[in-house]
């Protein structure tokens, strides 16, 4: 199978050789990994809370979604490098595990839902309704993304 | 003593469901919780060293956004001592987790003397250049609870 080929391969790259030796690669890349996943969850849930009316009701919809969801790409940058050095570090335990691929639709899915959520911001004007299903699918889904990932320690590889 | 009051704990019947049963879920719901936790207060922290949101007073971003981080927190704290009870015997001889316990308290103490001390001159800083106590405090609490987060994924390694 060639995802079990790719990860024999991977694993013995001098590279992933290096990371699996160096004792500080796995734990300091996952804590820099969950810093920069709480950011991602609290930018996104103060947007979510703003439309379902709670959180940081004396600013604008507008206003809060300009401050809070611009600085999830750059963190979803570092979150992918980060991710990517766990993958080279231990590719047999993530890239043949179905938690990290229900992990990676949900990214995706989150990332649009995102995208949405900030084009309403910014163009809404007062009377519309607010995209409450889109705040609680994005809170929903940002959480799944996260147990997600810690479930890729307990989930055997196929 | 302590060994005694760890076999204790670890014997209590919910500390046998989680060890046995609950393990991920409870460690899963334990990583939303704290990231949700120092996300959200990093947002506080932030507005009080300065650095962001300075368009808004002090005390709307600590009214707004604080409740979400003690929810958070309230869970993590349960979910924690949940993951602690089930392998008691085994963390009390963790290092890196007795650390995290350690600073665990330090942040204890610097969020009482900012909330009964610094924040009772809040109307002085609230809005424009914070004080240095104030100052002061948002940077420890960072520090401390990216120090926390650390030590916490390290007790998982060793």
């Amino acid at each position: 199978m060639f995802i079990v080929e790719f990860s024999d391969w991977l694993a013995n790259t001098a590279i992933s050789q290096y990371f699996q030796v160096t004792l500080w690669v796995i734990p300091g890349m996952q804590t820099i990994h969950i810093l920069c996943l709480a950011m991602v969850l609290a930018g996104a849930v103060m947007v979510d809370l703003r439309i379902l009316g709670r959180g940081l009701k004396s600013e604008s919809m507008a206003a809060v979604a300009e401050r809070f969801l611009p600085p999830i790409k750059p963190l979803v940058i570092v979150l992918l490098i980060t991710g990517i050095v766990l993958i080279i570090a231990e590719p047999g335990r993530t890239l043949g595990n179905p938690a990290f691929y229900v992990k990676m639709v949900c990214l995706v899915l989150a990332l649009i839902v995102t995208a949405r959520l900030r084009r309403y911001a910014a163009t809404a004007t007062t009377g519309d309704r607010a995209p409450v299903l889109l705040a609680l699918l994005s809170m929903l889904l940002w959480t799944t993304i996260i147990v997600a990932g810690r479930f890729i320690a307990y989930i055997e590889p196929i | 003593m302590l060994e005694s009051f760890a076999e204790f704990l670890q014997t209590l019947p919910v500390a046998v469901l989680v060890s046995e049963n609950l393990f991920p879920e409870v460690e899963a719901a334990h990583v939303v919780a704290l990231a949700l936790f120092f996300g959200t207060l990093a947002i506080v922290d932030l507005r009080l060293v300065g650095l962001t949101s300075r368009h808004m007073r002090f005390t709307q971003i600590h009214d707004q956004v604080l409740p979400v981080s003690w929810f958070a927190f309230v869970l993590a704290a349960i979910t924690g001592s949940l993951m602690f009870m089930a392998n008691a015997s085994t963390y009390i001889h963790n290092t890196p987790l007795m650390i995290k316990f350690a600073l665990l308290a330090l942040a204890g103490v610097n969020m009482l003397f900012f909330q009964f001390v610094t924040f009772r001159g809040v109307a002085a800083w609230d809005s424009g250049e914070p004080a240095a106590a104030a100052k002061l405090g948002g940077y420890l609490s960072l520090g401390l609870w990216v120090a926390i987060i650390t030590c916490g994924r390290l007790a998982g390694f060793v």
